[in-house]
């Protein structure tokens, strides 16, 4: 991907991480027309409070896909199931031991992805099939781990996620000001640089003095971390850890990150534009339920409305 | 994705004591349930067979182990087995899981075949996919008995629950408690799978009759609570009131979460027999005289296969299609099922060979399906 033209092109159109924040907009818009007006800020509010779970895992997937073509993480769903049950079996339902269920879900994520890694660099494995096959190890322990049973969060951790200042949940203040901090990592710092110049092109990255090999684990790196993260929020959000909690996050976390103006190419991220992504698939889910229409027809929907935005926020050269 | 579908399924069912259910609701569900059920009925002898099995290899071959449901399922289908074992009943017993998979499920059974097991039972990750393999066991003469759910193949034997009936119980008693009028939420399982659609239609059918009941809304919870939360979460701010919701398992606790947190009204949700549901249902009761009712599958229901299998190859001639009961949990006796219930798992209760063969009596002869007790509080 050169450079060049993909500043021309964003010069003369709206950023690609845009597109989902305008998607989002109208379909509030619509779902407010369908309902009579009922229930416009709710609607804002339950959408926020779920996009809390799709960024985090999104934003580690956006450091993994961003870091070249071909770089991709579906091992999520499986780091979120494990990472949740071992933090809550951790913690005992016991609010002094958060810190520790938040340090071991962390950790434990983070070495899944340095584990990804391995396979991806010292075994040559396309990460496709590398992250899969880690998945179903990962999901292997989970079942052997968490088996048969429903592991509640400590009631500290459940308050927290519901926790409101004036109406606004704490939870989604803190998880904009993260998104914030990858804003500025991304952009601002030497490793976000290297990261987005890697994608754009490895060879020269290399040739420039990046540490090619480093910086890609770090992605990997944080991806789990962010899925581990995204488990731990999740259990205490829905009342606890259980086998299939993770599976609705495979291919939401690719398409917050890819929606959102992340290049599946690589080279290019945006960690707000994973918001828009994030709350337009929220609302799309709103609108759909409140037309009742039947299954099929809400696939067909969601299938052709995301085409529709991904048309607009690709950029095609010519 | 089949795979969830039991388990929501089978999460849904529930095994009830006769007494348990509401007269009405109950003997409605268990006699329109076997009238249903009374398939033709080979020309049986009602009782237990005691033919000598103690040579013979028994297989379990599985859709899916991904969730706490199945992952129960398997442990009781091998404490039971091993019992059996010991008892002299069966020679060996295998189990092999197919992760969702049709072509790698169809696999596995034609190896168990090759292996010399003389009954399989299996949880059918397709209707249709496993007809091939399942009529080539049959012709090497070994007995299949499909469960909780079905395929079309006629060689198999069916063990399985009366899922529109599960719908019209909750249509039912929500009807009852409502007093005929009220906004309804529904809260389906995966689009496209059968067991969905059999409840699905079997609430509307009986909602039908209740010109009172209104649907407000439709969300796919696919049978796991934090989809169901997430999906009535975002459904909430564009309904009116909602004065009940109906369920299909695995969907209850989620959707009370949601109604919670966007401080609503509680409506009567039907629960699913999790122990999340039956908990949180406790813990309401007491803080407000909150009632509802909980029904579902069990995981157990691969004894109920097992020892159809068993029976059949002990020489007993079953009926093809064996219904079984949901287990249903009233007010009344819900402080003995949270007792019961492992934490964070699911309400179960084991189906003995004993229990089996009065359910394979009550099949044959259209009867009641014999009640399974409620746990000693």
């Amino acid at each position: 991907m050169s450079v060049a033209p993909a500043r021309a092109a964003r010069r003369l159109s709206l950023p690609p991480s845009a597109y989902g924040f305008i998607a989002a907009a109208l379909l509030w818009g619509g779902t407010m027309l369908l309902s009579d007006g009922r229930g416009g800020i709710e609607m804002l509010s339950v959408a926020l409070s779920f996009s809390i779970f799709s960024v985090a895992v999104g934003t580690g997937q956006m450091f993994v896909i961003a870091s070249g073509p071909g770089n991709i993480d579906l091992s999520c769903p499986a780091v979120i199931t494990l990472c949740a049950y071992v933090s809550m079996n951790l913690m005992g339902g016991a609010d002094g031991m958060l810190p520790v269920g938040l340090i071991a879900a962390l950790v434990l994520g983070g070495v899944i992805g340095l584990v990804n890694y391995g396979l991806v660099r010292a075994l040559k494995i396309p990460p496709i099939i590398a992250t899969l096959a880690a998945s179903f190890v990962v999901t292997s322990l989970a079942m052997w781990y968490g088996g048969e049973s429903t592991v509640r969060p400590p009631q500290a951790l459940s308050d927290f996620m519901i926790w409101r200042v004036g109406g606004v949940q704490v939870a989604l203040i803190l998880a904009l000001i993260g998104s914030g901090v990858v804003h500025l990592v991304l952009h601002r710092t030497v490793y976000g640089r290297s990261l987005l110049a890697l994608g754009q092109n490895a060879r020269a990255a290399q040739l420039a003095g990046i540490r090619v090999g480093f910086v890609r684990m770090t992605a990997y790196a944080v991806s789990g971390m962010m899925a581990g993260l995204c488990g731990f929020l999740l259990a205490g959000f829905t009342g606890g850890a259980a086998l299939n909690m993770g599976e609705a996050y495979l291919m939401e976390s690719v398409a917050v990150a890819v929606l959102g103006g992340t290049s599946v190419a690589g080279g290019r991220a945006s960690a707000f534009g994973i918001w828009g992504a994030a709350l337009f698939l929220s609302l799309l889910v709103t609108l759909l339920n409140s037309t009742g229409l039947g299954a099929g027809a809400r696939y067909l929907f969601t299938g052709l409305t995301i085409l529709v935005v991904i048309f607009f926020a690709t950029e095609r050269r010519k | 994705m089949l795979a969830q579908r039991e388990e929501g399924s089978m999460t849904k069912t529930s095994f009830n004591s006769g007494r348990v259910l509401s007269a009405g609701v109950l003997s409605a569900v268990l006699t329109v349930g076997l009238g249903a059920g009374l398939f033709t009925a080979g020309a049986a002898s009602a009782e237990m067979a005691k033919g000598d099995t103690s040579g013979m290899k028994i297989g379990f071959s599985s859709s899916y182990s991904g969730s706490s449901f199945r992952q129960v399922m398997n442990r009781n289908f091998e404490e039971t087995a091993k019992q059996a074992q010991k008892d002299g009943l069966i020679g060996g017993y295998g189990l092999v899981s197919a992760n969702n998979n049709v072509t790698e499920q169809a696999g596995q059974i034609q190896n168990m075949v090759l292996q010399g097991y003389k009954a399989i039972v299996i949880l059918a990750a397709s209707d249709t996919a496993l007809n091939g393999a399942v009529r080539d066991a049959c012709s090497a003469g070994v007995k299949v008995v499909v469960f909780a759910g079905s395929v079309t193949e006629k060689c198999a034997y069916t063990v399985n629950y009366d899922w529109a009936q599960m719908g019209k119980a909750e249509v039912d008693y929500l009807n009852g408690r409502l007093k005929g009028k009220g906004n309804l939420l529904e809260i389906r399982g995966i689009a496209g799978d059968s067991t969905d659609k059999d409840i699905s239609d079997g609430i509307h059918a009986a909602a039908s009759k209740e010109p009172g009941l209104k649907f407000v809304g439709t969300v796919y919870g696919q049978w796991t609570q934090t989809v169901a939360q997430k999906e009535v979460s975002t459904i909430l701010p564009t309904l009116p009131q909602v004065d009940g919701v109906v369920t299909q398992g695995g969907d209850g606790y989620g959707a009370a979460q949601a109604f919670s947190a966007a401080g609503r009204k509680l409506p009567i949700i039907i629960m699913g027999n999790r122990y999340d549901e039956l908990a949180w249902w406790q813990k309401q009761h007491a803080k407000d005289g909150y009632e509802t009712m909980s029904l579902g599958a069990t995981p157990s229901v691969v004894e109920a296969a097992f020892w159809v299998a068993q029976q059949l190859l002990a020489g007993r001639d079953v009926p093809k299609k064996i219904e079984v009961p949901l287990l249903t949990v009233q007010q009344k006796d819900l402080d003995a099922w949270v007792k019961a219930t492992p934490k964070g798992g699911v309400a179960n209760a084991p189906f003995t060979r004993d229990l089996t063969s009065q359910i394979i009596d009550a099949n044959e002869k259209g009867a009641a399906l014999p009640a399974i007790p409620t746990p000693k509080s």
